[in-house]
Order: structure tokens, then sequence, then C-alpha cells
């Protein structure tokens, strides 16, 4: 059974003082906590967890006006790492929020890993040092913070957590207007994109501007679909979530300022995700049995790094690409055989019909020692073959150039896949963003990641390509971590993982 | 009671205005209003602002009925900023989104002023926005439909309809004042530059005079639902007056006469 929290009482001291003396060196004692039980109730919420009856964890908060102090948690030995800690946490806090605080405070010993872990886990950030607080050892004290926290921030982490989050995300980092509704991460209600490819085409590749202002003409009537189609009002909502980055700034402004808009009018908490944790989650959602430790290779026509996830919400980029994206590449490689826009999908129907072996192209960075790509000289080779054969008087034959030049990035891409996946002994891979679309790529990776026994995860063509399904997904992880954005929030362009 | 919030981000300024419709004959009264200077900064200044205004008012959000935002002309991106968080808040409280000019705001800060009155906002790339109101018993009326030109232009087309004095604002004169003073010679008076920028009332006045479609007026009166249906969020755009550098080349490539902008002298799209 899942613990249950209640008020604690003087009746529970004993029991109380049995976990306190076997979690702290320098245990409370029992008149301090006869002391603090007097002011239960004005001032004070002392809280104890039971479970099958037994008073496993207590913890209490001190309220002075909008701020609290978490004064002491504590769960027993064999019942630690179940939960039971941040359930009391998150009640405490809650309770805090209802008696006026605003945000919350404590000290933590910089050893104690376990707890500053469970702190982190529910938005409690460092903001500074006491020294020689531990009067034992005379270590120092972390001093930690929550940001502004608000009882519908609070009550959206709990629903987070019993997986009962009902999250409305927006997405406008590029040149798709996107809103999805998603329940519990994994329950997709709708998801609703509004791509603005046909106003682009025409000029080879996005106009952030023309980008900025398609998104602010459909974002409403976006976001007005994915609740229709989802069967929900905005009042039935837990929280709202938008892409902050990495992205064009102009577009992500769009989202980032609608979202807060809609956050302010409805008081829902807003979770900010980035974009490229977006596009990991999609994998999430395509292949819910995934689990870190992961590599995931990111390429859109914006991205291109390979991922090294340990485990969900810590990313360590590998290495990306030091000039073009791959979706660049092949959109200007299009461009350059007249295969119009958006040029991946062009270029790789074409090659279907080409010799990969046809032309040798560099394969670049390919022993580079690093995981870093670069796309422009592969593209430069592009431009100076076709140059070269003009002037020869020779016909070019442009199914055997595409499926020349996709082969010479799919080669690197998947070599560097490999390497990584191997030294970091992962046995999960994920390929994630527009270009995963790619059936070559999708085919390469597969073959070499079961070749070597490793889970090999691609999510379908629709979450390959932006969407804010992906973006409620990772949300929802957001949540759990008590990670909100406030109404001061800004876009970043260049948001890293 | 029902209350409109506005606000304008089109400039390097962030006004913002609260005011009470007052029933019966639905005037409006201003509560509150606050503006400071944000440069590229209105993104992360704006909604906080607005949360304080009416918090620190006595008033829930919930009792905001309308929200009213400037469209521009100005930055591009300061004016999405505030039209996507007018389009969130509105879609969110479920209420109309009404807008006003940016230069009518400006304008009508000058409303006690009588004669003619030149706002010029700063267009960036060379050029300004011009607009010319003529301001008389308490009213500033719009004479001309919003552009973007070469000041040197504005100055000509000016100058050949003015044989009276002109008061002239916007922040386009931090750049071009002494090119409209040097043209108009002894009819023109640069307003102090405090004065360049809109405020909460003048943008609440500005907005209470336009109408038409997702205009403030068309609103005022009608029950939640009707006004909803009239002044929807999705509806309310931006005023640009340019297109965006791509699609001004590929113009220019399509059509070799050069072009003064997206509107004509009288307001007219051009082909």
């Amino acid at each position: 059974m899942r613990p249950t929290t209640r008020a604690m009482t003087l009746d529970d001291i004993e029991d109380v003082m049995a976990i306190e003396r076997v979690s702290f060196p320098v245990p409370w004692s029992e008149g301090q906590f006869r002391d603090e039980l007097r002011r239960q109730g004005e001032g004070r919420r002392w809280m104890v967890a039971e479970k099958d009856g037994v008073l496993v964890g207590f913890g209490g908060v001190a309220i002075f006006g909008d701020e609290a102090h978490v004064m002491d948690l504590a769960v027993l030995p064999a019942h630690r790492g179940r939960g039971i800690g941040r359930d009391l946490l998150l009640t405490l806090m809650r309770q805090a929020v209802a008696g006026g605080a605003t945000r919350l405070t404590l000290e933590v010993r910089p050893a104690n890993s376990a707890a500053r872990a469970l702190y982190a886990s529910v938005g409690f950030v460092e903001a500074g040092l006491r020294p020689g607080y531990y009067s034992d050892t005379g270590e120092d004290a972390l001093i930690l913070w929550t940001p502004e926290l608000d009882a519908s921030a609070l009550d959206a982490v709990a629903a987070a957590d019993a997986a009962q989050d009902l999250v409305l995300a927006i997405e406008t980092s590029c040149d798709e207007s996107a809103a999805a509704v998603m329940r519990g991460g994994t329950e997709l209600l709708s998801s609703v994109v509004a791509s603005q490819v046909d106003f682009h085409a025409r000029f080879g590749g996005v106009v952030p501007e023309i980008a900025s202002r398609k998104h602010t003409e459909a974002i409403v009537a976006v976001v007005d679909e994915a609740l229709v189609e989802a069967g929900i009002g905005l009042g039935d909502l837990t929280s709202l979530a938008v892409t902050h980055g990495p992205g064009l700034i102009g577009a992500l402004v769009v989202g980032v300022a609608y979202a807060k808009g809609l956050a302010l009018a409805t008081g829902l908490p807003l979770v900010g995700v980035n974009h490229l944790e977006g596009h990991i989650f999609a994998n999430k959602l395509a292949d819910p049995g995934l689990e870190p430790p992961l590599i995931a290779l990111v390429v859109s026509g914006g991205h291109t790094a390979l991922v090294h996830v340990p485990e969900w919400g810590v990313y360590h980029t590998l290495g990306q690409t030091l000039d073009d994206a791959a979706g660049e590449a092949f959109d200007k490689v299009a461009k350059l055989l007249g295969l119009g826009y958006p040029g991946g999908p062009a270029i790789s129907r074409l090659a279907l019909e080409g010799d990969p072996a046809a032309i040798a192209f560099p394969r670049a960075m390919m022993r580079s020692g690093n995981y870093d790509f670069s796309l422009s000289g592969l593209k430069t080779a592009v431009i100076t073959y076709v140059e070269a054969e003009k002037r020869a008087g020779r016909e070019i034959s442009n199914p055997d150039l595409a499926a020349s030049f996709q082969a010479a990035v799919i080669d690197v891409q998947v070599a560097k896949a490999v390497r990584a996946a191997e030294e970091h002994g992962v046995k999960a891979f994920c390929l994630a963003g527009g270009v995963a679309a790619n059936a070559a790529l999708r085919e390469g990776l597969r073959d070499a990641m079961s070749e070597r026994g490793i889970r090999f995860s691609v999510p379908g063509f629709d979450l390959c390509t932006d969407n804010a399904a992906m973006i409620a997904a990772a949300a929802h992880f957001r949540l759990r971590r008590g990670s909100f954005l406030g109404l001061d929030a800004e876009a970043v362009a260049g948001l890293r993982l | 009671m029902k209350y409109v919030i506005a606000f304008d981000t089109a400039t390097e300024h962030i006004a913002i205005g609260l005011a009470a419709i007052d029933e019966p004959g639905q005037t409006l009264r201003i509560v509150a209003e606050r503006d400071f200077s944000a440069p590229r900064a209105a993104l992360g200044a704006l909604l906080p602002a607005v949360r304080d205004l009416v918090g620190e008012s006595g008033i829930t959000m919930e009792q905001l009925g309308v929200v009213a935002v400037g469209r521009g002309p100005g930055s591009f991106t300061g004016v999405r900023i505030g039209v996507a968080s007018a389009k969130g808040l509105a879609h969110g409280l479920g209420v109309p989104l009404v807008g006003s000019g940016t230069l009518d705001a400006v304008a009508w800060r000058f409303s006690t002023h009588e004669g003619l009155l030149g706002v010029v906002g700063d267009a960036m790339r060379g050029e300004v926005y011009p607009a010319l109101f003529r301001c008389a018993s308490g009213r500033c009326v719009r004479l001309e439909e919003d552009r973007a030109e070469k000041p040197a232009l504005t100055v000509e087309r000016w100058r050949s309809r003015l044989d009276e004095p002109v008061l002239l604002t916007g922040n386009g004169l931090a750049k071009y004042a002494g090119v409209f003073v040097e043209a108009l010679g002894d009819v023109a008076t640069v307003a102090d530059t405090a004065l360049w920028t809109p405020t909460g009332a003048s943008l609440i006045a500005a907005a209470s005079i336009q109408t038409g479609p997702s205009s403030l007026a068309s609103v005022l009166g009608l029950d939640a639902a009707a006004a909803y249906e009239r002044a929807d969020p999705g509806a309310l755009l931006p005023v640009y007056t340019r297109l965006s550098d791509a699609e001004e080349a590929e113009k220019l490539r399509q059509d070799p006469v050069p072009s003064s902008g997206v509107l004509g002298p009288e307001g007219e799209q051009r082909a």
C-alpha cells in the first residue's frame, strides 16, 4: 500500500525519536519535539508517514511569513529509497504554501547525497553555505531554496507523481506551430501540428520572420484544436508546458509569451522544455520500455548532436556539428540539384534509385577521435563535383549523386553513434529529430545497433518532426522534478541540454 | 465590475494600463497605469508587471473582462511579445482581445493639444513609421494609415500639406528630429522626449476610439460569449507595414520598381 501522511501528535513522539536517533549524529531531543508540537498548526506543520500502520517517516516545517524552513525530515532506514521522503516533503511543501509561504529553505550536509538528490528532485537549488553549521564535525551546511512556489505548482507535481497530470504543451521553436494534450506523460489525448512548410518552400529554407508571423497567426487556433480533440477545457489541465529553446529566437518568443499569458490567466504552473530533450522523449513515447543509460542522436534541420543520457534529465552532449546541421546539408544539396524544399525527403527518395558507392564523397571527421560532425565540407565537395562534371561536359546522375551524398552523411553518423554506444557501454540507443525520418539512416543505425545487441528506438514519422506531444512527454518528467518557469522567463535560442 | 487590461511593447518602453468599465454607459475609468523603459527585455518584464499592477489594484485576474494590446507598428519582435502575451492572457481568461495602434497610443498622450500632431516611430533600417493626427477637443484623430518609409519621404509628404504648426513626437525622433525640423522649419516643434512613447492611459484612450473588428468599442456592452466571439483572441494580428526581408527581396526581383513599403500613400495594399 502507498504510505499515507497525517499530522504528528504527542503520541507519535516515541516512534519519531526512534527514527530521529538512527538518522542523525546529533538528534533532536524529545523536549524539542514537544516544544515544536505545541506550536503545531500555528506556524509549524509536523507530519508523519505511515505504511501498513507503522510510522516510517516524519518531517516538519516552520512558517515565517512568506518563507518556510524545513526543520527536519527522516525516514526509517529500511523504508528509504521508495519515495516516502518525497511524499512527506511534498506534503510539507503544500502545507507551507497553504500556510502562506511562497518559498522554502533548508540546510543539508554536503556529504548527504541521498538527501540532496531528494531536495533537488522537488526543485530546491543551492543558494549558499552556512560555515561550520554542524557542531559535531564543524561541516558547513549547504543552504537550499526553492523558487517561488504556489499551490497549483505543488498540486501539479503531486498529480504528476500519481500519473494524473494533464498537460497542454506548446511548441514554436522553428516552422511548426504545435500543441498537444497528454495525461500522465504517456497517454496522448491530442497532438496538433500546423506546418508552415509551404510558406517557406519558395525561399529554399525557413525564413525566421515568416515563421514568427505564422506562429502568431496560428497559436490560438492550434491550442483550441488540441483542447477540442482531447475533449477537455483549460480548466481541466494541471499544468502548461512550452519549448523555451533552443531554436529560432523570434519563433520561440511567440510560444513563450503566449504560454506565459495563458499561465497568468489560468493560474496554471508552466514548465519549460528543451526542444532537444523533447526529441529524445519522442522515443520514450514511441517505445515506453526505453530506459537510460542510452545514447541519443538528435538530427534535424537545426541540430546534429550525440547525447549521452545516463538517466532521464541528465544529458551530456558528446559532440555536435561544427557547421551545418544534417537537415540543413540535405536542404542545400537538394537546392543545388533543383529538388525543392524540404530537401531531406526529396534526396532520400532519389537516393533509392542511385548507387551509394558511385561517387566517393569525403567522410568528414570520421577519424577525428571525437564526436563532432562537420557537414559543410561535404556540401562543398558536392558543389565541386557538380561543377567539375559540368565543365567536363558529362551528364550527372542525380540518383547516384543523392545516394552517394546521403551515404557519406550516414556513414559518419553511424560510425560515431556506434563508437559512442560502445565507449559508454549503453544497452539502448535512440534516434530523434526530423532527419530520423530518413529511411537509410534508420536502417543503417538499426543494423549497426542490433549487431551489437543494443536496443534501437526510433519514433514514427509523426513524432520525428517537430510536434508538441514530445514536449508534453518531457514536461511530465520536468514536472516531477518540480521545475517551473516564472512569468519572467525568457526564450533562449542557444539553450543547452 | 469588469476591467480592461491594456499593454504595449512595440517600443523599448512597456506601457500597462488598467481601466474599470463603469456601467451604465460603458465608460472607462483609469484605475492604475505604469510605464517603464525595458530595452530588449519585454518578454521577461511584461507579464510580471501586469500581474503586479492588477494585484496591487486589489483586482483578481477573473475580474478582467477585456484585454487590449498595442498592435504596432514597431519592433517586429517587440510587437509580437505584446500580441502573443495578450493572446495567451485573453484566451486563458476567455475574454475578447482588442487592439489599438501603437502610434495612436503615442498620439493620445497629447489629447489636450489643439492642432496637428506628427508621430514618428522608429522603423529601423533608415526608415520611420509616420502618422499624422489632428488633436482637438480632447481627441486625437488619425489622418493617414500606417506605413514604413524613409524619413525624407515623410517630410516631403507632410510639407506639401502643412500650412499650420505641427507638434512632433515618437521614438523615431531620436535619430531623425534633425531631418524633420530642418525640412519643416518654424512650423515644427519637437515634444519632450518623455512624451515619445505610450502610457497605459493613452493606450486605453486610443483603444477606446478604435472601430471595426477586434476593437474595444465593438465588444463593450455585449455579454461575455458574444464579446468573445466578436473579438476572438485568435483573430487579432500585429500591424507590421513591411513584409519579411525575404519577401521584400523577392518582390524587388519580381518588380524592378522599388517599393516604399507595403502600404501605398492611401493605405492600399500594393499589388
